[in-house]
């Protein structure tokens, strides 16, 4: 396979809020490989590692194969090694199963559901500098919840997340965000079979000079199918926060209903948002829409409250709390939830403070 | 497909009448030699008598533009363009400037008249003065005298070159630099006429000014170059008509529009653009690459772009505004229409630079046929705008399965005391919405023009009223044949 190992610059359009060249230098992300770990893994998922021989025929059939941006073929064409996971037919786990990235370079990961499957994903990311590619198959029927917190980092973090949905699956997707020097999470979503449903919600808190970009791509190629997404951004300090979100509906892919919505609240005086919900529509019968806001605490809520004796600064805590909130109550997992308020107050502290 | 789907396609199809402005003037016409290079340039700046200066000003963009590349970014596609393959300057003969209408060759004032703009004494009633451009030159100005009363310079832009180069001098190329951008430059280079307007401090311009551009000649472009200045405390509302003959041939439109306002001045520029579309297989019509932009340069200055657009093959246009002065507006008010092969790519540009800065845009696209109909749009909030605000909304109507609409905003705020509301919605007319007014005794084309009228409702009102009733009509015209 051939592969342009170039890294993008600002000037290219994809790139231009995030310069991955210039945060990454000469160096780029090198030539080693992370690590990809599971936590205990719940009984009934099949697991094997990629670098081991004679893989079996599931892998090579998913493996590699999800449409990716240029920096996710360099750790495609990159990593040694990397996990395999499937959820077999008809399987239903009822825990958690936890994936964590680590270490510096590039790193891989496959997950397949089987139809009729369904699993709970907690993903963690390590603090070092990285470039991973997960792929996600959701089988007809099946369902997959996956929740990522990346924590806050100084290094450079790009992760690839491409899904692809059969007839009638289900993907919800939450992505807590805290920054890094660059923090770049495209979502990849190919939607391919009828009734298949995507929920995308995120959050990011951001402090000092962090930079969070999140870029979606919903790609409605079948019909009857609905799509959400909403991401929520918090800025302090000098931090930059990116929301890139295209929903392209297919030729034919008649009775998709798609909304997306971004908002961003600027408590930083050098803080910067860019928002750019892009739609493409290539067939008539379909209810898409969108929206985006940025700007500071709305101050007639801010009123209401002070006018009701609650102190400015409590006042101004419980409004950021509910704007993010909205995007957090979506996560089905009740344990997930509660871990996802709790990254978000702890990260509040340091933007408020 | 439907039974009402189908319905509202032979509605559509029979709203209209087939573009009726696409007859030719046959009229002698005195050409540059085919093709582009220093020579066509010195060849245009002569033929119009310019300085020096100006055939220099000319020359240095002629030879960046040699330089640079034509962008591809933008959602439109077509064959390459041969650039030495067409006229760069076609004018009438019998020209010079005519000092009374009775000069003009009746056959350009026959023209005018088919195209429904009355150069002649009617105006009075209808109390607009007007510019008329035919291919390269301007044929005829009304109303200089009564403006001239007022203190308003409204003259072809070659008269102003000549008989007031110090403010040409110093506002032009001043919002649009020479090396703006791929079409910009190439303007700059060869632009043969277009429209100079000049309000002076206080004064509050007592008609409608417009300019009616008329591409005829075959294998010509056409790139005119519009200069507004609006001084301290003025106002001036302009409008501008485009219309061509039907061709087989693709025919190149590259403008440049700049406005300035300075302190307290208002710019109030409506567009209706009617360039031959194409037929229905996407055979010819205009390929209209636009550069218009505005510069909001004085302390609560405002300038608001309306524009409707229905015709050309291809639209590639951003009318932007730079929100330089503190409290200063900009306004975007657009119908973007595109039927049968039709490529629209447009939208605007917002630039929060000053302080308490407002803007507004409000674009509806409707796409029918196999065309493509994009938004595309900037709102940029720069560090020092504080309390700078907007609001966007941006609808899209689909009519038919075999076309596109797209919306592509990029919003950018760096400062925390701005506010900026983007909203966006694409889907087509609503089967109920029509059940409703069928059921209520409508036929079925007053219930598609009520419908498609009634969503770019917010737009149409902007317009002046002289225009606002010939652009619902366009409206309902320019969905001929549509739904597929």
């Amino acid at each position: 396979m051939s592969v342009a190992l170039a890294l993008p610059t600002r000037r290219v359009e994809e790139w231009k809020y995030s310069d991955l060249a210039h945060a990454l230098g000469e160096a780029g992300f090198g030539d080693e490989t992370a690590r990809v770990t599971i936590g205990a893994p719940p009984a009934g998922i099949e697991i094997f590692a990629l670098d081991e021989p004679n893989r079996p025929d599931w892998i090579a059939a998913h493996y590699g194969k999800l449409r990716g941006n240029p920096v996710s073929a360099i750790s495609l064409a990159k990593a040694r090694g990397g996990i395999a996971l499937r959820v077999p037919k008809g399987r239903k786990i009822a825990d958690a199963l936890s994936l964590e990235f680590s270490g510096n370079g590039h790193a891989r990961a496959l997950l397949v559901l089987e139809e009729g499957a369904e699993l709970t994903l907690l993903e963690r990311v390590g603090p070092e500098t990285r470039n991973s590619g997960l792929e996600i198959v959701i089988g007809p029927h099946a369902r997959l919840d996956h929740v990522r917190i990346s924590p806050a980092a100084d290094a450079v973090q790009v992760e690839e997340i491409s899904v692809k949905l059969a007839r009638d699956a289900t993907y919800h997707g939450h992505f807590a965000n805290f920054g890094a020097r660059l923090s770049r999470t495209e979502l990849e979503i190919a939607v391919e079979g009828e009734g298949a449903e995507v929920e995308l919600s995120g959050v990011s808190v951001l402090s000092g000079e962090r930079h969070a970009d999140v870029t979606t791509h919903v790609a409605h190629d079948a019909g009857h199918t609905r799509s959400t997404q909403l991401f929520k951004k918090v800025l302090g300090g000098r931090t930059r926060a990116v929301y890139q979100g295209r929903v392209t509906v297919a030729h034919g892919a008649n009775g998709s209903d798609s909304r997306q919505s971004a908002k961003a609240l600027l408590l930083g005086d050098r803080a910067e948002a860019d928002l750019q919900p892009e739609l493409e529509i290539f067939a008539d019968d379909v209810k898409c829409a969108h929206g985006a806001a940025v700007g500071d605490l709305d101050a007639d809520s801010l009123f209401y409250l002070r006018a009701r004796g609650i102190p400015e600064q409590e006042a101004r805590h419980l409004l950021i709390h509910a704007f993010l909130e909205d995007a957090v109550d979506g996560i089905a997992d009740m344990t997930l939830r509660e871990t996802v308020r709790g990254a978000v107050a702890a990260a509040l502290v340091a933007v408020t403070a | 497909m439907s039974s009402a789907a189908l319905e509202t396609k032979d509605t559509v199809a029979s709203l209209g009448e087939k573009y009726k402005y696409g007859f030719v003037t046959d009229i002698e016409m005195e050409r540059a030699p085919k093709g582009l290079s220093e020579e066509t340039v010195r060849y245009i700046s002569a033929k119009k008598g310019e300085p020096d200066w100006m055939l220099e000003w000319r020359l240095g963009a002629f030879r960046r533009w040699l330089a640079m590349k034509e962008p591809k970014w933008a959602r439109v596609h077509y064959p390459p363009i041969d650039y030495q393959d067409a006229y760069y300057y076609a004018a009438p003969k019998n020209t010079p400037k005519k000092q009374s209408l009775d000069e003009v060759d009746p056959k350009l004032l026959e023209t005018y008249n088919k195209l429904g703009i009355p150069l002649s004494e009617q105006m009075a009633l209808a109390g607009v003065a007007v510019d008329a451009v035919f291919d390269s030159v301007s044929v005829a100005t009304t109303f200089k005298e009564k403006l001239n009363e007022a203190g308003v310079i409204f003259c072809p832009i070659s008269e102003a070159i000549r008989d007031y180069p110090e403010l040409v001098k110093k506002y032009l190329g001043t919002v649009v630099p020479v090396t703006d951008n791929f079409f910009a430059t190439l303007n700059s280079a060869v632009f043969s006429d277009g429209t100079f307007v000049y309000v002076p401090k206080g004064v509050r311009c007592p008609m409608e000014l417009s300019t009616y551009f008329r591409i005829n000649a075959s294998e010509t472009g056409q790139f005119e170059r519009t200069l507004i200045v609006a001084d301290e405390g003025s106002y001036v509302s302009y409008l501008e008509g485009c219309t061509a003959p039907k061709r087989d041939e693709n025919q190149l439109h590259a403008a440049v529009v700049e406005l300035v306002a300075l302190d307290d001045a208002e710019i109030k520029y409506s567009t209706v653009q009617n360039w031959y579309p194409g037929d229905e297989n996407g055979l010819g019509g205009i390929y209209n690459f636009v550069t218009k932009r505005g510069d909001c340069r004085g302390d609560r200055s405002k300038i608001s772009w309306t524009q409707v657009e229905t015709g050309s093959a291809i639209t590639w246009k951003y009318p932007s505004c730079i929100l330089r002065g503190d409290d200063s507006i900009g306004e975007f008010y657009s119908i973007a229409i595109a039927n049968n092969f039709q490529q629209a790519d447009t939208g605007t540009k917002m630039i929060h630079l000053g302080r308490n800065t407002r803007s507004r845009i409000i674009s509806k696209g409707i796409s029918a046929g196999k065309a493509q109909n994009t938004y595309r749009g900037l709102v940029s909030v720069y560090g020092k705008a504080e309390n700078a605000r907007n609001f966007t909304q941006c609808d899209s109507l689909l009519i038919g399965a075999e076309c596109g609409a797209h919306t592509v905003p990029y919003i950018e705020s760096r400062n925390p005391s701005a506010r900026i509301e983007h909203e966006a919605t694409t889907s087509k007319i609503a089967e109920d919405q029509l059940f409703y007014c069928l059921q209520r005794g409508l036929g079925q084309e007053e219930a598609v023009a009520l419908i498609v009228n009634g969503f770019c409702k917010e737009v149409l009102q902007q317009l002046p009223m002289e225009f606002a009733v010939e652009a619902q009509k366009l409206v309902g015209i320019s969905l001929e044949g549509s739904v597929g």
